[in-house]
């Protein structure tokens, strides 16, 4: 999976980083629809320029430039579905496969985090990104990602402690 | 760094949801379009380019002279407007070489000067209509040509690598081309 210009091996390479790709893209979508229209654009402008794929970095960029387009470009739509979606929280599409309780309320806290916390999580943990790449890809320092993890952990833990 | 190991391994317990499979065939789909583009774009041209005629060649020469002629009436207008400003060439010598910084010394000519060149920056042709005018036969000869006409839009474009400021010249142009029809 050195270069991902061979046409032969992107369904691999797909397979291998599709979930966690679009998990990332869900984080500014309300629907896995559109977090797949953005994964697809990302994906297949990233493989017809012929990046190498262990350039994550600049994978989960594209995947984030897109999505904040695709925000802007249907702005009156999201603004009209984050209303909608404000008032019922019950209908948002399962970003997690759970098979229990605790998963489920766990996949909840995750959702409930600041956007720019779950934004390093989702990268850190579903991605397996490095601080760097994570750094890279949001455009913010290595420290900033590294602290915006620590606090998401934390929000987490709190969260999930009995009352 | 490490102060929540079980939380980070429950929450790597919690898989993402998978992309459907349509997302696979639609991808597969984006992939193999984006692959005949650019496969017929690039066949296109190796034939456009392999199917020069003198007559064709003759109005690509034309509309290069226009260009440069266009260009040229462009800077010498901008000339007049500021006198006190010296021009640069855009001669056809600068359009194969970078620009060179503008001297400052001895010649009294100052940095300024490097802000009026223009380097070439692009040239596009369009292809907006192909028309197919039929079989002929050139005067003397019994092999038939098909004349092909084809309707374009060529665009050049010029920029100030010091300045940004950049020029472009767009225009309609017409062409045809006469191809031997061999005999079955």
């Amino acid at each position: 999976m050195d270069n991902i210009a061979s046409h032969e091996n992107w369904k691999s390479c797909f397979s291998e980083i599709g979930p966690g790709l679009l998990l990332f893209a869900r984080q500014w979508t309300r629907s896995a629809a559109d977090a797949e229209d953005i994964v697809q654009e990302a994906f297949v402008k990233f493989w017809r320029r012929n990046h190498r794929i262990n350039n994550r970095a600049l994978l989960y960029a594209t995947v984030r430039s897109i999505a904040l387009d695709f925000i802007r470009r249907d702005k009156r739509r999201a603004r009209r579905e984050a209303t909608v979606f404000a008032d019922a929280d019950s209908t948002v599409e399962p970003q997690f496969e759970w098979e229990d309780e605790a998963k489920s309320a766990l996949a909840a806290a995750v959702s409930c985090l600041p956007h720019d916390q779950r934004e390093v999580l989702v990268l850190k943990i579903w991605n397996e990104l490095t601080f760097s790449e994570i750094a890279g890809a949001l455009g913010i320092s290595q420290n900033t990602a590294a602290s915006r993890y620590r606090y998401a952990l934390a929000n987490l833990k709190k969260s999930l402690q009995p009352q | 760094m490490n102060d929540f190991p079980e939380l980070e391994n429950e929450l790597r317990a919690l898989r993402p949801a998978r992309p459907s499979p349509v997302l696979f065939e639609r991808i597969e789909e984006s992939m193999l379009e984006a692959g005949k583009t650019s496969v017929a774009s690039s066949a296109r041209w190796s034939w456009r380019r392999f199917t020069e005629t003198p007559y064709r060649f003759g109005i690509g020469l034309a509309a290069a002279t226009a260009a440069v002629v266009l260009l040229l009436a462009r800077i010498s207008t901008d000339q007049t407007r500021n006198e006190d400003k010296e021009i640069a060439q855009v001669a056809p010598a600068s359009e194969t070489r970078p620009v060179l910084p503008a001297f400052s010394g001895g010649s009294g000519v100052d940095g300024s000067m490097s802000s009026n060149k223009f380097v070439p920056a692009g040239a596009t042709q369009v292809v907006y209509n192909t028309r197919n005018e039929g079989l002929q036969f050139a005067a003397g000869s019994r092999q038939p040509l098909r004349r092909l006409r084809y309707q374009t839009q060529q665009t050049w474009q010029w920029r100030n690598p010091s300045t940004g400021a950049s020029l472009r010249v767009s225009y309609p142009s017409e062409e045809v081309v006469l191809i031997p029809v061999s005999g079955q």
